[in-house]
């Protein structure tokens, strides 16, 4: 494939802003994809910049990649932010209190003897002697993740996650009481790590209602989903229950 | 070939949570150089410098990953490489069991985290890392020829495999240490960088 002039290093350091570069390499990204997908030619040979170089859609993609990576832009009118709340950093926006995961196929019941609210099911990843309980929190933002590798994790955080690779979350995990998993199988990354650091987890986790704050439980003492129930496609799943609402401090 | 200051970041997203001189003797780079970058990149609000450790933002994070095809674009489509990477990705699969299988021992039914007091049990598994390990080295003396960097695997795996054949366990998973699984992880990674795709779980 042959050099293209964007793929040389011009300048001596590189744009100052993170945003600005994180921009800047989307659309030399998107320029490379098409020319080698064979749709620029002209531009290489001529230094012209025809029509559909970098389109409305491209620019409308490049942002929505930049927006889906937790990055919130900062403003400098407030209308701005009136304008499109959802793009600009606001405060305590990364909370996410009101956020829930609602899994269409989450099995929930009301109030139990026990006070217990069952919320959902997952794959247990290995058997414990006892049931978890701890104070769920939605880890699902670099900021988040930052925030708590800088000032620590809060104490009996029973983490709720959807990314089954522990790529976000890996620098923190043993901090973890518990970890409810939206993705994946037992045999996921992330559930060699649970067991490893020996923090009850289940994966592929059906589960609504529960917010940001809420003490929950874990049965991390029902039976481990195996390969075989797997292959099989047998059900065999651990509960999970909130206990009760919202019992953050703040 | 990445320029430096893209292979550091490469090596800091492989890495995670990584001083300058873990990421650096990862990537093959001099550890100053490495800790000068990452420095910068922390100053420009990069990378976040905690509990003694570099970990990369969300926006460098997004900033490589759309640079990787100004690298790899043409090693994606090269059989020669793409063939390896995908018998990698099958290999992962029994990587995967064996580790759990490792990690965990049948108890009246019930798979319960393994004690490693069975060791006819833990001997076969070995066995059984033992048998990938084989497959995996094969798979990476073909992709090194093109990313020469890669061979860094080859050697770690084969430490980590030594060590838990000497009777050293922890060598087989240990989140703490370069163990087997660590070091698979990070070349699932690495690869899964290279060719511009995502993990499946």
């Amino acid at each position: 494939m042959k050099k293209i002039p964007l793929d040389f290093d011009r300048y001596e350091r590189p744009v100052t802003s993170p945003l600005v570069e994180a921009t800047l390499s989307l659309i030399q990204d998107r320029v490379r994809q098409k020319m080698a997908d064979g749709k620029l030619t002209k531009i290489i040979a001529d230094g012209d910049h025809p029509h559909g170089l970098i389109t409305k859609d491209d620019l409308e993609q490049i942002e929505k990649t930049i927006l889906d990576s937790g990055y919130r832009y900062t403003w400098s009118a407030g209308i701005s932010v009136e304008e499109r709340p959802e793009i600009y950093q606001q405060e305590g926006v990364d909370s996410g209190q009101d956020f829930a995961f609602d899994h269409p196929e989450a099995i929930t019941e009301d109030v139990d003897a026990e006070g217990r609210r069952l919320s959902g099911f997952g794959d247990n990843v290995v058997r414990y002697p006892q049931n978890i309980k701890g104070i769920a929190r939605y880890i699902r933002t670099n900021a988040r993740v930052l925030e708590y590798l800088t000032n620590g994790v809060p104490p009996n955080t029973i983490a709720v996650i959807d990314d089954s690779g522990g790529t976000l979350t890996a620098p923190i995990i043993e901090y973890f009481s518990g970890v409810i998993c939206a993705g994946g199988t037992v045999r996921s990354h992330l559930g060699i790590l649970t067991r490893e650091y020996g923090i009850p987890c289940v994966m592929n986790a059906k589960i609504s209602g529960i917010k940001d704050g809420d003490v929950v439980e874990i049965e991390s003492s029902a039976a481990a989903k195996t390969a075989e129930d797997y292959q099989a496609n047998t059900s065999r799943v651990a509960k999970v229950w909130r206990l009760s609402e919202n019992n953050n401090d703040e | 070939m990445m320029n430096n200051r893209d292979l550091t970041f490469h090596g800091l997203a492989i890495k995670r949570h990584s001083t300058a001189a873990v990421i650096a003797e990862h990537i093959g780079l001099p550890a100053p150089d490495v800790e000068d970058i990452l420095r910068e990149a922390v100053q420009s609000g990069r990378a976040v410098f905690a509990r003694d450790a570099y970990t990369i933002n969300a926006l460098a994070r997004l900033s490589l990953e759309a640079r990787y095809s100004r690298y790899f674009l043409e090693l994606r489509s090269d059989a020669a490489f793409v063939q390896p990477y995908e018998q990698f990705e099958l290999i992962n699969k029994n990587l995967k069991q064996v580790i759990t299988d490792w990690q965990t021992i049948d108890v009246g039914g019930s798979k319960v985290p393994n004690e490693h007091n069975d060791k006819d049990y833990d001997a076969d598994i070995i066995d059984r890392l033992g048998a990938v390990h084989e497959q995996v080295e094969t798979i990476l003396q073909r992709l090194a020829q093109k990313i020469p960097r890669l061979a860094v695997y080859e050697r770690k795996l084969l430490k980590a495999l030594e060590l838990v054949e000497d009777g050293e366990i922890e060598w087989v998973s240990d989140i703490r240490r370069e163990s087997y699984h660590t070091v698979w992880f990070e070349l699932h990674e690495d690869l899964l960088r290279i060719m511009g795709r995502q993990r499946e779980e």
